[in-house]
């Protein structure tokens, strides 16, 4: 089992192919109105499986959050 | 500078239209992809840095911002700033413009929404199988490859039935475009524009912008439920489509909607004909339709090529390209690559590993009607498995003339029915 990252959408280059929600249909959702995806809940996924959701994003739109430094 | 002098003056060029009259030229893509680094292809007084590689055409289609859609084309010849710009659409456009556009129309074809399609797109392929069936055959591409997705696209635009002969006519005329030869004058359809701000240089896009105008026209008055609707109207951020990148979108969904769709079901019928075992294991095992499904994907390639125009000097596969030239992915070339396809010109519809190429490699671009081509093609299969149809050739595919659409224009296919209509395993009298 791999370690929990959390998975996040830049709005703003998403062009609403669905391939996330393809995917990951727990985590995912495309807005039906703005065709925009959005993340439901936390976000969190395991790393195995969130790469594959950011390697299959076609605009780049979906990236792994950086863990805030302490 | 990099020293273009790769290829031999005496390899067939692939942009050749009239070599895809004997089908791809996978030989020559073989040689091409066994070549280190990128092959210079010679084109017009210029050329283009050929991408034949799986791996390279997906490097090519997930860099957007190096590899441009926006500049000079995405097809193989330059446009004046004019043309391009009277023909601007999805596929020609970068990030934002292209997210802009892409997002004003993406929510119709989410997988989620493409689902609600699947009643309607069985009962127009029932429709047309049983018709097939009960005419003992024919040509394929006239009574199924063709009306299919057309009548699919229509009914999800909105457009009337009753006109669904004229697309597709209107459509034949557009795929002529892409080759060296046009049937029809350029004043068809009382066209009066240059041909060359035409999409594929074609008189029938003409046609076809009026076509989308008069229904934009109508749906503007009278809304309802449907595609057309939603491109005229503005989203809820209070944006909406211009005149003009509205009737280039039309023209798009139209001619994607129908003449790639086409392509994958007219190969995809010839394969399983050809390949009666493949299309045994689909009737024992229906679980076999949707890795069927992506193997006619593969198998068919329907779109050859997309070209990309560098925006600044990069290297790809050891190559150093310059800005600003031409780099064109040859995807059924990438579909063929044994790198990634084990056995690549075998027929498997049980191919566990296939991500091909045949809706581009990732990016952007990615085909918009991706899990619409799919629906369509995996409810033709379950609906011939349920009439244990089985296809048999009759003639050689015609094929279209054209380096950029893997068209056929027609193929004879017989047909029988039933359990005792297949023979059994190894019983292949051919």
């Amino acid at each position: 089992m791999s370690e929990a990252v959390r998975l996040v959408v830049d709005g703003d280059r998403c062009i609403g192919a669905g391939q996330c929600e393809l995917a990951e249909p727990e985590l995912f959702r495309v807005d039906d109105d703005t065709a925009v995806a959005e993340v439901l809940g936390s976000g969190m996924l395991a790393l195995d499986r969130a790469e594959v959701v950011v390697d299959r994003c076609p605009s780049g739109a979906i990236s792994i959050e950086e863990p805030a430094a302490d | 500078m990099t020293s273009p002098s790769t290829s031999p003056s005496t390899a067939p060029n692939v942009t050749d239209p009239s070599l895809y009259l004997d089908g791809m030229p996978h030989g020559r893509f073989a040689e091409m992809r066994e070549t280190p680094g990128l092959v210079w292809h010679p084109y017009g007084d210029g050329g283009f840095w050929a991408v034949t590689r799986h791996d390279d055409v997906r490097s090519v289609s997930k860099n957007a911002a190096v590899f441009s859609s926006a500049v000079g084309h995405t097809n193989l010849w330059d446009l004046e700033a004019d043309a391009l710009e009277a023909r601007r659409s999805l596929i020609d456009t970068d990030a934002p413009d292209h997210t802009r556009l892409r997002r004003l129309v993406a929510r119709s074809f989410t997988p989620r929404n493409v689902r609600r399609w699947e009643d309607t797109v069985r009962r127009i392929a029932a429709e047309l199988i049983d018709e097939f069936v009960a005419a003992g055959g024919g040509d394929w591409v006239e009574l199924v490859a063709a009306p299919l997705p057309i009548r699919v696209i229509l009914t999800i635009l909105g457009v009337p039935m009753t006109d669904a002969g004229y697309l597709v006519e209107l459509s034949n005329y557009l795929v002529e475009g892409t080759g060296d030869r046009q049937s029809i004058p350029p004043d068809a359809f009382g066209n009066t524009t240059e041909l060359r701000l035409l999409p594929f240089n074609s008189p029938a896009s003409h046609a076809l912008f009026e076509y989308g105008e008069r229904l934009g026209d109508q749906r503007r008055r009278d809304p309802r439920d449907d595609l057309v609707t939603a491109l005229v109207q503005a989203n809820e951020d209070g944006d909406r489509l211009s005149d003009q990148e509205y009737r280039n979108l039309f023209h798009l969904l139209v001619f994607a909607g129908n003449e790639t769709t086409r392509t994958a079901i007219t190969h995809g019928a010839i394969a399983l004909a050809d390949h009666p075992d493949q299309w045994r294991r689909v009737l024992d095992d229906r679980r076999l339709v949707a890795p069927a499904t992506e193997e006619i994907l593969r198998w068919s390639t329907p779109v050859m090529h997309m070209r990309r125009t560098t925006t600044e000097p990069t290297e790809l596969a050891g190559t150093p390209i310059d800005a600003g030239q031409k780099v064109v992915m040859w995807y059924g070339s990438a579909n063929r690559d044994d790198r990634v396809f084990d056995r690549p010109f075998d027929f498997d519809v049980g191919r566990e590993e296939n991500p091909h190429v045949a809706f581009g490699g990732g990016g952007p671009h990615l085909c918009l009607g991706a899990y619409l081509a799919r629906l369509e093609i995996a409810v033709l299969l379950e609906e011939m498995a349920r009439r244990s149809l089985l296809l048999e050739r009759r003639t050689e595919p015609v094929r279209a003339p054209s380096n950029f659409v893997h068209g056929v224009l027609s193929v004879e296919l017989a047909v029988a029915t039933g359990r005792a209509a297949i023979a059994p395993p190894g019983g292949d009298s051919r």
